[in-house]
């Protein structure tokens, strides 16, 4: 009877996605829910709760070094994407030109650097923006006779090194992403714009950008979604999460810092909420913009 | 049916097995089990640090103890876990009641956050009184709240000055003529005119320099009743000295942001920097990390403000606990006291740390203390031990408030960057530190 | 015609040639500092100088004495990274057979769900995430790390792609030779899924063995770190760890690098899985 039950068409779909529904609603819906909760109350772990209403809130409104971090990671995210974006397209380009020599030998090493984990590139860039004369930056600014900068103390230049670490381990995926893109351009439209005479340029202004525009779409998106949530590259590259100054310091950083830290889960997860919310504005804004919406309607 | 509902069971179990094979038994670096002469029947302890060393010294006093206590023989599993992360577990686990190992070492300036409210440790009043009258008090002052002693001191930390000769004698300087922070600047200028190294560091990632300055005048972070004064018209003085130390290329901010530093200690190993103003347990630095050093470090008395002014205060420290988890509370406590406060662990602490035990009874133990075989004696120029009877007097007490945390915090990540890296002015950063240590005590 | 494309090729070359070189750079910089001890690191910086008077394969012995937690960290990842990977590939992609082979109430609905997840950073999650975890007691488990990834919203994404480009046909097919739904799942439709599990198990391996921040919030017991956890622990300023840190960095990059070259096509099919919809 249960057999039969379980065995029919119309059940089998259900038992089918049965696992999703169960973990996410154990690993996704009800933290979701249980994080709008705590930002209305007071929670250490092992301790019970207590109701304060909006006071998270308000703290979290007065608070200076929440702001800095959400500027950090606005800035961070804004340089990525400037950085990540047309330099990957215009290298999937040219590796993807007809006259390329060793295309696969290309596309390998600059994929290299996505193999490592965030804990071993960022100890690498940690020591290789080290201050002293020695360290590898330094002993190559020396070489123009550029005096040793101390990288990780200051504002802009800890930015360099964050923005470099980024760029080493994301521009092969990002080139990977394009060339998959160009893939989908039919040579037909190249050479009907050959015959009518357009230039290299203008090839690339008017058939390849407009037609990249749903790659384009799709990296902008990962790439905001990873940059607001950066932390463990911060953390990797300060060797901690207390950066001189908080040059550092992120929102989820700031969020690691009040919950784990100061055991202090009601204020974070307030923290954790203005960011999801953030994260959805820009997220559906860029959306719209963009015009998937209209796309997929249609 | 049943091959799918076999694939199901078979992988639940997998990940059950996974998840619960909780029995810890691993050797190496990070987790070690220490037996030293323990029988079938001696008891496992937990114990938690984040200095491996400490490890060392715990792994010869249960030798000891395992010799002399038949009956009670003790086993240590040794967990070594960086600084943030151990007293962050530490933390969880001791709100939360379960987790906490029988024993742990707690860092100076975060004590205060396990004694808020009803701290989750143990008394050790019992333990600590029969050795009262040897040792320094306001050690354990640190580590007590309202009359109860939670921790056991490792060291005194007195704070001096290390100067390598060899630089100072290319210049011409005598550091023994050193006595004011005027001669230190005087000597610094000729320091850096002659050889182009600079004579010392402008801290900016910790507060020794600051602790220095306020215990010279007799002061404090906080006030008497532990409000955070950061912005005093001493701290405001000191900082301004050393500001003006920086404006005349006697000290510079130096790699890692501070002395205790991996990046610093290869700076000074190079001779890059002339002198190091840090606590006691710094020599073990030295010998450790700065080997090109040896025989060219003299230790001296930290110059003063003015003539008379005391020259020291304890830097830094690690109060060890016994937690309310702890299996044998009586037999931990018993065996912290015995590795902690006994003549012989006071020894053994110098012997193979290389700190100022708490105990100044082994201070006046010429044997101990002048002993040829012992690597810090051979390495430093001239006895450590004969400087810091010289200043025994002039130690003072820099507070562990519950507010420490905050002003270290704000303080070594923010102000003194500010002032030693953006050229701030030494009285608003001051009063920015003060707004925002009181915002956030809020 | 023949003669400028010459010219652009030399001109590619010029471009390419320096800039894979300067990719290439953190790794030489890397494997030299592993063959130095790691006071020369502390003291000089990580640098290029090719100095043999101070270089040695003492690192390596270091390495392969059992001296140190290393292979545990490693061989801990891996067990962590295989039950992973296997537990996700195969729930998920049961998930995406629902949802590509029926229809049936709530379908959209759930499908939302799926697309809502992969909208949400994990980050946020993390502390309510960690309570959930503590209060069931499942701290310091492999469970704690494997259990909230199971159902991975993208690899189920992917697969319901790939599933919709196979003909129905089969699947009726299978109805008609008496199978059961189960039975046409497990033996016609995950066969013919493999390349599709090559390039989501790569990608899911990857992100698994390289997982540093959830695995190191839950995890307190020093004899489960995974290498991540591992390598992060050796950089405290009190013991001298560089050694190991460096040659266990660079050899950590070894095994996914031999793995890369040998299944690169499935490598940069799983990368790329999100930006081509099918």
């Amino acid at each position: 009877m249960l057999k039969n039950f379980l065995y029919s068409q119309k059940v089998a779909p259900y038992v089918f996605v049965l696992p999703f529904v169960l973990i996410f609603l154990v690993f996704w819906l009800y933290p979701l829910a249980s994080s709008a909760e705590m930002s209305f109350q007071k929670v250490m772990l092992g301790q019970s709760a207590q109701w304060v209403g909006f006071d998270n809130y308000a703290k979290l409104i007065d608070d200076s070094m929440f702001l800095k971090a959400v500027m950090n990671s606005v800035t961070y995210t804004v340089m990525t994407l400037v950085i990540l974006i047309p330099f990957p397209m215009l290298f999937a380009v040219l590796i993807n030109a007809k006259f390329m020599w060793g295309r696969e030998l290309f596309k390998s090493v600059f994929f290299f650097p996505a193999l490592t984990s965030v804990v071993v590139a960022g100890t690498i860039f940690r020591l290789m923006f080290g201050e002293m004369e020695g360290s590898l930056i330094n002993s190559l600014l020396g070489i123009f006779g550029i005096e040793p900068v101390k990288f990780l103390k200051g504002h802009t230049t800890g930015f360099v090194a964050l923005l470099s670490l980024a760029a080493w381990r994301w521009m092969g995926v990002n080139i990977l992403y394009f060339l998959a893109g160009l893939k989908n351009i039919p040579d037909d439209y190249y050479e009907a714009a050959s015959i009518d005479g357009a230039s290299t340029f203008q090839k690339f202004r008017f058939i390849t950008i407009p037609l990249l525009k749903p790659t384009t779409i799709y990296v902008l998106t990962i790439s905001i979604y990873a940059g607001m949530a950066m932390f463990v590259e911060s953390l990797m590259m300060w060797n901690g999460n207390n950066s001189p100054q908080n040059i550092g310091l992120t929102i989820i950083g700031y969020l690691y810092r009040q919950g784990i830290e100061k055991n202090n889960l009601g204020f974070a997860a307030t923290v954790g909420l203005v960011l999801l919310l953030v994260t959805m504005i820009i997220n559906l804004t860029q959306l719209a913009l963009s015009g998937l919406f209209k796309k997929e309607d249609a | 049916m049943k091959k799918w509902l076999m694939g199901l069971t078979m992988m639940s179990l997998a990940a059950g097995l996974i998840g619960c094979g909780d029995n810890s038994s691993s050797t190496g670096a990070t987790t070690s089990v220490m037996d030293d002469g323990a029988g079938e029947t001696a008891t496992t302890l937990k114990y938690w640090t984040f200095v491996e060393l400490h490890g060392q010294h715990f792994q010869s006093m249960l030798k000891k103890w395992n010799e002399a206590n038949a009956d009670r023989q003790i086993k240590l599993e040794v967990s070594v876990m960086p600084y943030d992360d151990m007293h962050n577990k530490l933390s969880i686990a001791l709100q939360t009641g379960q987790g906490a190992p029988d024993i742990s070492d707690i860092e100076v300036g975060k004590f205060p956050d396990f004694l808020n409210g009803t701290p989750q440790l143990e008394s050790l009043n019992d333990v600590v009184e029969p050795h009262k009258a040897s040792i320094v008090q306001s050690r354990l002052d640190l580590y007590t709240k309202d009359g109860t002693v939670y921790g056991l001191p490792t060291h005194v930390g007195a704070a001096v000055a290390f100067y390598n000769t060899e630089i100072l004698e290319s210049a011409g300087v005598d550091y023994k003529s050193i006595v004011t922070w005027d001669d230190y600047k005087k000597a610094g200028i000729q320091v850096y005119e002659k050889t182009g190294n600079y004579m010392g560091t402008a801290d900016t990632s910790a507060g020794w320099q600051a602790s220095m300055m306020l215990a010279q005048q007799g002061k404090d972070f906080t006030d008497d009743a532990g409000t955070p004064i950061v912005n005093s018209p001493e701290m405001i003085k000191g900082l301004s000295i050393l500001k003006d130390l920086q404006k005349s290329n006697v000290i510079a901010t130096v790699a890692g942001g501070q002395p205790d530093t991996e990046e610093a200690y290869g700076e000074f190993n190079t001779g890059k920097y002339a002198s190091a103003m840090m606590p006691f347990w710094f020599m073990s630095r030295y010998v450790n990390y700065m080997p090109d050093l040896s025989g060219k470090i003299a230790i001296a008395p930290i110059p003063v403000i003015e003539k008379g002014m005391p020259t020291s205060y304890g830097g830094g420290g690690t109060g060890t606990v016994v937690t309310k988890q702890a299996k044998d509370v009586q037999l931990a406590k018993d065996f912290l006291a015995f590795a902690k406060l006994t003549l012989d662990a006071n020894i053994n602490i110098w012997n193979t740390l290389g700190f100022d035990p708490v105990n100044t009874e082994v201070w006046a133990m010429e044997d101990v203390t002048h002993n040829k075989d012992n690597k810090f004696v051979q390495y430093f120029q001239n006895n450590p031990f004969e400087v810091l009877n010289e200043i025994k007097d002039g130690i003072n007490l820099i507070k562990s408030t519950p507010s420490s945390p905050t002003i270290n915090n704000v303080i070594n990540t923010t102000t003194f960057n500010e002032i030693f890296e953006n050229d701030k002015d030494v009285t608003e950063a001051l009063n920015e530190a003060q707004s925002e240590i009181e915002q956030q005590l809020k | 015609m023949e003669r400028s494309a010459r010219l652009n090729k030399i001109l590619l070359l010029v471009l390419f040639v320096p800039l894979s070189l300067l990719i290439l750079l953190p790794f030489y910089a890397i494997a030299l500092a592993s063959f130095k001890p790691g006071k020369e690191l502390i003291r000089y910086g990580l640098n290029l100088k090719l100095d043999f008077s101070v270089m040695s394969l003492d690192n390596y012995a270091f390495l392969f004495s059992g001296n140190n937690d290393y292979f545990t960290w490693f061989f801990n990842s891996m067990l962590l990274t295989i039950v992973q990977v296997a537990l996700t590939l195969f729930i998920s992609a049961t998930v995406a057979y629902g949802f590509s082979a029926y229809e049936f109430k709530g379908k959209t609905f759930l499908f939302i769900c799926v697309l809502m997840i992969m909208m949400v950073p994990f980050e946020i999650l993390l502390l309510p995430l960690y309570r959930l975890i503590f209060n069931l007691g499942l701290m310091n488990t492999y469970s704690a790390i494997i259990l909230p990834g199971l159902a991975n919203a993208s690899t189920i994404f992917f697969f319901r792609q790939y599933l919709l480009g196979i003909p129905r046909e089969m699947i009726a097919a299978g109805r008609v030779d008496g199978a059961s739904e189960y039975g046409i799942y497990l033996r016609l439709i995950l066969p013919v899924m493999k390349p599709a599990f090559a390039a989501m198990g790569i990608l899911n391996a990857m992100g698994s063995w390289n997982n540093l921040l959830w695995p190191f919030m839950v995890l307190s017991n020093p004899s489960k770190f995974t290498l991540p956890i591992g390598l992060k622990t050796l950089l405290t300023p009190y013991g001298n760890n560089y050694d190991l840190l460096v040659v266990g960095s660079f050899f950590s990059i070894i095994p996914i690098f031999i793995l890369f070259v040998m299944f690169q096509k499935y490598f940069i099919d799983g990368m790329t899985a999100g930006a081509v919809k099918g």
